[in-house]
């Protein structure tokens, strides 16, 4: 009797403390963390640690530390679908992965058949790279939000800003790689024709980083003789064409997305300077005080794919502060309804979740490669810095017709 | 006609590019009938040596010091890996290639990082050889091609018409009579090998500073060479050149020609139904021009199972 006294009184302290049986929120990073796109892989798994990280120092969720559980999908769609089975076994909540937008679609593809067949175990998944039109067009569904831009919101920014500071000139040159997210950036490229004033001189549509020779198509780019070239190219694919540009003397202006990718700014050199590229955030845009603790805590200011990643988790740590779960049962349904009412600040304007395709609505920076910049790139004296930032509303475009969202009852 | 000149220089530069990778893995396997995976990954050690001589040195002495490196990893190679499954066949020494060419990239990205590496030419190399039609060819590029030439007469020669030459052939004919006569054929084996490494590792460091040095390199090359040297003939220094350019001049003709099925369609007078159906009916060639080497590889192997110049069927 006095023992089970004793045991109750030790276990009602251990109530207060922290509940007896705390349930954590498990975070699962399905990324290539080996193979080619490693590098991507790495930044954005590297981002979401540090997201998770100010959540943990706030407390965690639900009586315990939010976890992070890292799985290699080694670059593939089919490894990618093994290691969702087993972060689903592991008992993750949230998927998060960015890097192709193939294996984004084979991912929010299994999340979505899982939820149907699981009722009340449901997952979610937050995309935080992954650009491609149809994730939130045909495969939309209610537990996938994608925190970053497309193809339409990165031409219009670019588009207006390069229009605004006199250097696009009229006539547009579109050259992208042969897949949805190339073929997504020439429509785009079109579309914008009568915002920016320009005529489409030409549009290339060539093989994905297959290409060693940019040679052939510099030439061709010559014969149409336009002021920009627009393209949505990244990895090698963007880097050897202006290469390839410049040792033939072309005079062309490039408008790019993906130009900020670590390495491309030292390999480049000089010939970059007064490109463009349009992405979530470059350094010296808005308040620094997120680049400052960035570097504090992770060593370097964050760059490419990193602060959109941490903006999304942001906003994911705002949706938690809403809710309560008293270290019961985690309940994604309520943390996904949570997220749809977010809206984040990130150090250049408001991130919120359109709730008809759960695409965020968020601000477009655009850039310049400049000489001396505050933050330099790469170690060398260039680097990116923001000529304008276009808000939210300003470079959203309407919902996909194709995207028919059932919501939980 | 600007085209066409334009599209013959960069389609024959490129060509004599792979040609300058390639050589190796022709030399390697016709001389000693291994079929080595990792010849790519040499390629990518020798543009990280060069890198790495020379932002300490300067960019000749890492383009000097490249080859011998690589050549080395390549006898260590081949002298304590390679030899040891050599009685096997080829399926093992492909395999242990293979395994090798994961370890190499994994190496690197552990002593280099992910990202590509600031390896670039010196700038007094960075100008203009001459203007055809208003378009500057960069001296670079011719610089590659004369490499490549180079290397292709120095081994044609050393291999037709020197006492190493007979003596390497001999070891691969005849291994027995050739030791019999007092010559140490494990010792030609390495060196062969050795020889073969050093042609990537000089390829890799005079290629890198063109393009990108990043740890995906071997893996962008790895495939493309093998498809110049089975179109070339197994084993054959001159099929691998004629092949290389072939490759070069098609990929590149193939950016410029934008024609599609809907085109030839127009000769019936079909074109507007195929424009109308899309899809693979209007997929223009420059579109798929990547794909051209893959395409030549097919036809060459359902019309010359061994290759332009191969000689074994």
């Amino acid at each position: 009797m006095r023992s089970l006294a004793l045991f109750a009184l030790l276990a009602s302290g251990t109530v207060l403390a922290v509940p007896v049986q705390a349930e954590p929120l498990k975070i699962g990073i399905i990324e290539s963390l080996s193979g080619s796109q490693t590098s991507t892989g790495r930044l954005f798994a590297a981002a979401v640690d540090y997201g998770v990280s100010l959540i943990n120092a706030e407390g965690g969720f639900n009586g315990a530390p939010v976890q992070v559980i890292k799985y290699d999908n080694a670059g593939g769609t089919t490894e990618a679908a093994d290691k969702f089975k087993q972060a689903v076994a592991d008992g993750v909540n949230i998927i998060v992965q960015g890097a192709s937008s193939a294996i984004a679609g084979q991912i929010t593809e299994d999340v979505r058949k899982y939820n149907l067949r699981n009722p009340g175990k449901e997952v979610m998944y937050i995309n935080v790279g992954a650009e491609a039109m149809e994730l939130t067009g045909d495969k939309c569904h209610f537990y996938q939000f994608r925190y970053t831009t497309t193809a339409p919101m990165r031409v219009n920014a670019l588009v207006k800003a390069m229009k605004a500071a006199g250097d696009l000139g009229t006539k547009v040159y579109s050259i992208n790689q042969n897949y949805s997210w190339g073929t997504d950036m020439q429509a785009a490229i079109e579309a914008a024709a009568p915002i920016g004033g320009y005529e489409v001189v030409e549009k290339v549509l060539h093989d994905v980083n297959k290409i060693q020779d940019f040679a052939p198509y510099v030439a061709k780019i010559k014969a149409a003789n336009p002021d920009t070239a627009i393209t949505g190219n990244w990895s090698n694919d963007v880097l050897l064409l202006m290469k390839a540009a410049h040792d033939a003397g072309l005079k062309v202006r490039f408008a790019t997305a993906f130009l900020d990718q670590p390495g491309n700014i030292a390999n480049a050199g000089e010939i970059a300077l007064g490109d463009y590229l349009a992405n979530s955030y470059v350094n010296g845009a808005g308040d620094p005080t997120f680049a400052e603790k960035y570097k504090a805590a992770v060593g370097h200011y964050p760059v490419f794919v990193e602060p959109q990643t941490v903006f999304a988790i942001g906003a994911l740590q705002l949706a938690l502060a809403k809710l309560d779960f008293h270290g019961g049962p985690i309940n994604v349904t309520d943390i996904a309804k949570a997220l749809e009412n977010v809206t984040y600040m990130s150090p250049v304007g408001p991130i919120s979740v359109r709730k008809e395709d759960h695409q965020t609505i968020r601000p477009v920076v655009v850039s310049k490669v400049v000489k001396n910049p505050k933050y330099p790139a790469d170690g060398t004296d260039l680097g990116f810095q923001a000529v304008s930032t276009v808000a939210g509303p300003d470079a959203i475009y309407p919902v996909q017709a194709s995207c028919q969202m059932k919501r939980p009852t | 006609m600007e085209f066409a000149i334009v599209s013959a220089l960069n389609g024959v530069i490129y060509g004599l590019l792979l040609f300058m990778v390639s050589a190796g893995l022709t030399l390697i396997f016709g001389m000693m009938g291994v079929l080595n995976f990792a010849h790519a990954s040499f390629y990518m050690l020798g543009a990280y040596a060069a890198y790495a001589v020379s932002s300490r040195v300067n960019f000749w002495v890492g383009l000097l010091i490249a080859p011998l490196v690589v050549g080395v990893v390549g006898m260590l190679v081949e002298r304590f890996l390679l030899r040891r499954v050599h009685a096997f066949g080829h399926a093992h020494q492909l395999l242990l290639t293979f395994g090798l060419a994961l370890i190499f990239e994994e190496l690197i990205k552990l002593f280099f990082g992910d990202f590509p590496v600031n390896y670039r030419m010196p700038e007094n190399l960075r100008f203009a050889a001459f203007t055809v039609f208003g378009t500057d060819y960069p001296f670079y590029r011719m610089f590659i091609g004369a490499v490549a030439v180079i290397m292709f007469i120095a081994l044609y020669v050393l291999l037709a018409r020197t006492r190493i030459g007979i003596v390497v052939r001999a070891a691969e004919r005849l291994p027995n009579m050739a030791e019999a006569l007092g010559h140490d054929v494990p010792l030609v084996f390495t060196s062969v090998f050795g020889a073969g490494a050093a042609l990537a590792g000089l390829a890799g460091a005079v290629a890198g500073a063109f393009f990108p040095t990043n740890p995906n390199m071997a893996l962008d090359m790895a495939i493309i060479v093998f498809v110049v040297v089975v179109v070339g003939g197994l084993g054959s220094l001159k099929g691998s050149l004629v092949a290389s350019v072939m490759i070069g001049l098609f990929s590149s003709f193939a950016v410029g020609i934008d024609w599609s099925l809907a085109t030839l369609c127009d000769l019936v007078g079909l074109g507007a139904w195929a424009r109308s159906v899309g899809g693979l009916l209007t997929m223009t060639i420059s579109s798929i021009s990547g794909t051209i080497p893959f395409l030549l590889m097919l036809i060459v192997l359902l019309v010359r199972p061994a290759g332009l110049m191969g000689e074994r069927n």
